[in-house]
């Protein structure tokens, strides 16, 4: 039951990569905004 | 609506259900029918969640708000991520070990019996309520739309999820959600395309940018905290995750999507690619509904989106009426003149002319939406109730703008969604109904082959129900808003007891009880006596539920109470 994850090694791992991914999107939003948005 | 668009509706939705009937097929055990044989693949667990979450209101409001409160609505959507790796890292792997039919088994083998009973009935309470409005709030819309009576489209669409759903379980439930999903895609992209092929051929993707930029409308991300404000970064990142943790975490309707996983490694995996997806997917929602902002620079929109209302007014006070579509006309001329000198002289290199332009833009624009909100104060007046179009102005867009087929595209991927989300919640008011009540309370020694029939019976029993209180809820208007709002009220208790039972061993069953019910008494208080948004609901009642437990857990230690598994 105690399966890995089929990329990236380690769950923790995995979990880091979902957040970096979350920190990444919130930080392009942020450019977009600044860059349009008046 | 052309023949072309029944055409691409009418196929679209008999193969959903000829899908889901085929892939149904074997679903002759309990296990099968609630939990698929647990030998679902993560992808198609993925794509069930997210169906099951875009409800139909979901997809039509969410472009419409764009248009008129900009992108700001996608920090709704930030903390998902974050729960969805803490309830991979958590709640996955206790509730797949636990080998359980729904949430609320996992919490009479952790506290007891009288905390998994009221757990089930609020959840009841809560998803039985709703379950109407997913099909009843789209119907409402449609009917403005189509001219189609919403005792029609709510019978069509509650016919068809009841079909597929008896009949196949929860396996015809996640396969046509899988098709549904793409439906809606397709559906999203074809507006997205239309809405920026339309634009005046010298109007480029980057000058609809600076176009709905310059009228506040990119606001995807805002740093100002404001408790009473439901959409910024912060509200987003921890009211957001509280509600996502809420909603993925102890909602049946969701649990049972990843319970069905054929290894914890497949469930896991549909929740975070779900937390990878969802967020650039509502951007792309939002984004739609911006470029439809800004295709209505060039073609004027009419003062009120919903027609119907608006030929009432033009009956019920012609001369007001007539006396704000003046403005609203002289506003859009003004409007549609400034952005041309701003997208001129942005092709031209002028700063200088662009910014003096912008701003005239920018007087245009308020003085457009001043119009516009004298226009639903005049129908909110002569009608005497709140008015709110938002819901009207994307399929306004679609059936007037969009070419024939895509509007049945369109049109398709709204029934799909409202199809989705009312077949998952069916199907999981039956699988608690029958697992969680009948199976332990009433029969509890019978036949595997009795509790396949009384799931099947509950499941029409609800989709029976839920036709009856759509078609009730379609005559109550605003009811429909409350009905949402009662929903969040019931999330912060329910998280409260599952963080109880994950991360608090000494806690016991009587204190997780009363630990529940003083958290809904909190979130009660907070609803009724304060301005908080209801984000904020999850949060507080969480902690309250966290806190009485403890407290109680203190004074009065477990001794009977059972070691947590």
């Amino acid at each position: 039951m105690n399966e890995g994850p089929p990329f990236l090694g380690t769950w923790p791992r995995v979990y880091a990569a979902v957040i970096v991914w979350l920190a990444l999107l919130i930080a392009l939003f942020t450019l977009f905004t600044r860059a349009y948005n008046r | 609506m052309r023949s072309w668009d029944w055409a691409v509706l009418a196929l679209s939705l008999a193969g959903i259900v000829a899908y889901g009937l085929y892939k149904g097929r074997g679903s002759d055990t309990t296990e099968k029918y609630l939990l698929a044989g647990k030998t679902m693949p993560w992808y198609a667990m993925a794509l069930s969640i997210m169906a099951t979450q875009a409800s139909a209101i979901t997809f039509i409001s969410t472009t419409g708000q764009a248009y008129v409160d900009g992108m700001r609505f996608v920090q709704f959507y930030f903390g998902l991520p974050v729960a969805m790796v803490i309830l991979s890292a958590t709640a996955v792997p206790i509730f797949h070990r636990a080998k359980v039919y729904t949430a609320y088994e996992y919490l009479e083998k952790r506290f007891d019996a009288k905390t998994r009973a009221l757990v089930s009935l609020i959840f009841l309470i809560q998803r039985g309520l709703g379950v109407g409005v997913a099909l009843s709030a789209p119907a409402i819309v449609l009917t403005v739309i189509l001219g189609v009576p919403s005792s029609v489209t709510t019978v069509i669409m509650g016919t068809l999820v009841i079909v597929y759903t008896v009949m196949g379980g929860i396996k015809a439930v996640t396969w046509t959600d899988v098709q549904q999903m793409a439906i809606i895609f397709m559906g999203m992209i074809a507006a997205l395309i239309t809405a920026v092929a339309l634009l005046p051929a010298n109007v480029t993707l980057g000058d609809a940018v600076t176009l709905a930029g310059a009228a506040g409308k990119l606001n995807a991300v805002t740093f100002n905290f404001d408790w009473n404000d439901r959409y910024n970064l912060w509200s987003g990142l921890f009211g957001g995750a509280f509600l996502a943790l809420a909603y993925f975490g102890t909602d049946q309707s969701q649990v049972q999507r990843y319970l069905t996983g054929k290894s914890i490694t497949h469930s896991r995996l549909s929740l975070l690619f779900t937390a990878a997806v969802k967020v650039p997917m509502q951007f792309l929602i939002l984004f739609t509904g911006a470029m439809v902002f800004v295709f209505y620079i060039y073609q004027r929109p009419p003062l009120l989106f919903n027609h119907v209302e608006l030929e009432r007014v033009a009956a019920a006070a012609p001369a007001a009426l007539g006396d704000i579509e003046a403005r609203y006309s002289a506003a859009f001329d003004a409007r549609r003149a400034a952005a041309s000198r701003m997208i001129g002289a942005r092709h031209a290199g002028d700063a200088a002319r662009a910014e003096t332009a912008a701003a005239e833009y920018r007087t245009a624009q308020r003085a457009l939406d001043a119009a516009r909100a004298e226009g639903a104060a005049l129908a909110g007046a002569t009608g005497g109730k709140d008015f709110n179009d938002t819901n009207h102005i994307f399929l306004t867009f679609v059936t007037r703008y969009m070419p024939a087929g895509l509007v049945g595209l369109v049109f398709a991927a709204i029934f799909a969604a409202a199809m989705s989300t009312a077949s998952a919640e069916i199907n999981s008011l039956a699988t608690v109904s029958v697992i969680d009540l009948y199976r332990r309370h009433i029969s509890p020694n019978a036949t595997d082959r009795h509790y396949l029939w009384a799931s099947r019976v509950f499941t029409g029993v609800w989709g029976l129900y839920a036709m009856w209180f759509a078609g009730y809820g379609a005559s109550l208007g605003s009811l429909i808003e409350a009905v949402n709002m009662v929903g969040s009220l019931f999330y912060g208790g329910m998280l409260g007891v599952f963080v109880l039972a994950f991360f608090f061993p000494r806690v016991g069953g009587t204190a997780a009880f009363c630990g529940v019910l003083a958290g809904e008494a909190a979130i009660f208080y907070a609803h009724l006596a304060t301005k908080i948004s209801f984000l904020w609901y999850n949060v507080l009642g969480c902690a309250v539920v966290i806190a009485v437990a403890l407290a109680l857990s203190a004074v009065r230690p477990r001794a009977e109470e059972r070691q947590p598994q």
